[in-house]
């Protein structure tokens, strides 16, 4: 009996392996800790440690959370980039400046991926729908500067966006 | 009776990665007991190798993957009540006594796995855990009774035992489920040597619809004692459901123990005692719901034990969180326990994850 269940169990995993989606679209690091992480704790912060030693972490929490090695690449990849500091960006001249796209930037920066807007996104952090509406344009500039600000216990990373990018962001937010 | 106790656990996590392709871990936990001494074990302390985008090989001492608390929530910064669930008995979940006499303990042991991951389309996944171990074997007989206490397992009192106090059994009974009855008592300790030539045989399917739902069924058996007659199986169903404000966790186990009976022409026949239980955990995230309650959660939780050693049991707990790593809980628990001394506990824990 338990030869006929291993063999099934052996025929079931070729099967559904030979029928699962692989699609090749690009993975959200960000998503990939909204879904996986909170199933076991609280979603760290990215600033408790360093790049080397995330590289060193996201190799257990492969095993521990199920995670395939593209899913933990691109977690990596989420971490280095909100891990950079504010783009020199941030010294050029404004005359000289071409507005940032707030929209291309919540793509780029992964925000949909632990926040919801418009009925889309993740559930670690709270939907973003009514957040400056309710708390004010001041609150949403001060969290996206110190994410930890009101919560020390958020896992928020701290973004590299400089003022005219936070802007953006909140403008497309409102939008 | 014992009215106040502290007690503190330093629990390091040792991580390498030595390339893209193997990666090793190991876990200590060092403790006092409650004679002052130091006790030191080795959790876990094992090497992956990634085979493939998909599939890990294991190697060493590891968590063995029945169940979800085992493996992933056990850890006290982890885990949202102080007290493990009960049917893995023991207070938080690395042993001790604890009037609930659980299924299962944490299991760690030594041997191999291959883990699998099914990508299913978009935040849909299977996860496949297969592993083989030394597995357990019969504990040796003592005469102290606070040994008993000891023990990080579960399965309570000797085989001589058993076979003396149920003499009289009639030949025809091959499950017992009889209240009164003791079962073997097992040793779940991972060791460098087995007993016996059987391996532990396991393994954990689950589905998960990500970030919401995990779902699992687990799976474990091995022969324990010398002559590989006497065999232990257990089973195990559990679900994780997670939501903006709650997580909802629970785990169904059942466990069946052989063990040996004389019959009436004194031959030794094998008798089967089944035991299940059951525990759901609900953690309210009220923090993620009103700003005055930030960092707050409140939990409760119900747990049982049937047929042999019953049981129930309630808690109820609030955390703290300083920050994600940092928790302050306090939880009671109201333990009826059916043929012993019913237990009512109060406990604040401080656990710091890093």
């Amino acid at each position: 009996m338990k030869s006929v269940i291993q063999i099934l169990l052996v025929v079931s995993l070729s099967l559904l392996s030979a029928f699962s989606s692989h699609a090749e679209e690009k993975i959200s690091g960000a998503e990939v800790i909204n879904n996986n992480c909170a199933r076991c704790h609280n979603a760290r912060a990215v600033h408790e440690f360093s790049i080397p030693e995330w590289k060193v972490i996201m190799p257990h929490m492969r095993e521990k959370a199920h995670l395939t090695g593209k899913e933990t690449q691109a977690v990596l990849e989420f971490l280095e980039l909100t891990s950079q500091s504010v783009p020199l960006a941030k010294k050029v001249a404004p005359e000289k400046m071409i507005a940032p796209d707030g929209k291309q930037l919540f793509t780029q920066f992964g925000c949909q991926g632990c926040h919801s807007l418009k009925g889309d996104g993740g559930t670690v952090g709270p939907a973003l729908d009514e957040t400056i509406k309710n708390k004010g344009i001041g609150f949403f500039i001060k969290k996206l500067q110190n994410p930890q600000f009101n919560n020390s216990s958020s896992p928020m990373p701290k973004m590299p966006l400089n003022e005219q990018q936070i802007k953006a962001i909140a403008e497309y937010i409102k939008s | 009776m014992d009215t106040s106790a502290f007690s503190a656990r330093f629990v390091p996590i040792f991580l390498f990665s030595l390339n893209d392709k193997m990666h090793i871990e190991a876990e200590t936990e060092i403790s006092v007991d409650e004679n002052g001494e130091t006790e030191v074990e080795l959790e876990y302390a094992d090497i992956h190798y990634f085979l493939s985008d998909t599939t890990t090989f294991t190697a060493g001492k590891f968590l063995l993957p029945f169940g979800q608390y085992g493996p992933n929530q056990h850890p006290s910064w982890i885990n949202r009540s102080a007290f493990s669930p009960g049917i893995y008995g023991g207070l938080g979940g690395h042993g001790g006594y604890q009037p609930m006499q659980g299924l299962l303990p944490v299991m760690s042991d030594i041997g191999v796995g291959i883990q699998h991951i099914i990508p299913l389309g978009k935040n849909q996944k299977i996860f496949f855990d297969v592993y083989m171990t030394n597995g357990l074997a019969a504990e040796a007989p003592h005469d102290d009774e606070e040994d008993a206490h000891d023990e990080e397992p579960v399965q309570d009192e000797h085989e001589e035992e058993v076979v003396d106090e149920h003499e009289e059994e009639e030949d025809e009974h091959e499950e017992v489920d009889d209240h009164a009855l003791e079962l073997p008592e097992l040793a779940f300790e991972a060791t460098s040597a087995d007993n016996n030539s059987d391996k532990a045989f396991g393994g954990r399917i689950a589905y998960a619809f990500l970030p919401g739902i995990e779902v699992g069924a687990s799976y474990y058996t091995a022969k324990y004692d010398d002559d590989e007659k006497l065999g232990f199986t257990a089973t195990g169903f559990d679900i994780n459901w997670i939501g903006n404000h709650y997580i909802v966790r629970g785990e169904y186990i059942k466990t069946e123990t052989d063990a040996f009976e004389e019959d009436e022409h004194e031959e030794n026949k094998v008798i089967t005692f089944d035991r299940n239980g059951w525990y759901l955990q609900a953690t309210f995230m009220a923090g993620k719901m009103f700003n005055v309650l930030q960092g707050t959660d409140f939990v409760v939780e119900y747990a049982e034990t049937n047929k042999i050693n019953e049981a129930e049991r309630w808690a109820y707990g609030v955390n703290y969180w300083l920050d994600s790593r940092a928790v302050i809980k306090a939880t009671y628990e109201d333990t009826i326990v059916h043929d012993g001394e019913d237990d009512k506990r109060f406990a604040i824990q401080y656990s710091y994850g890093f």
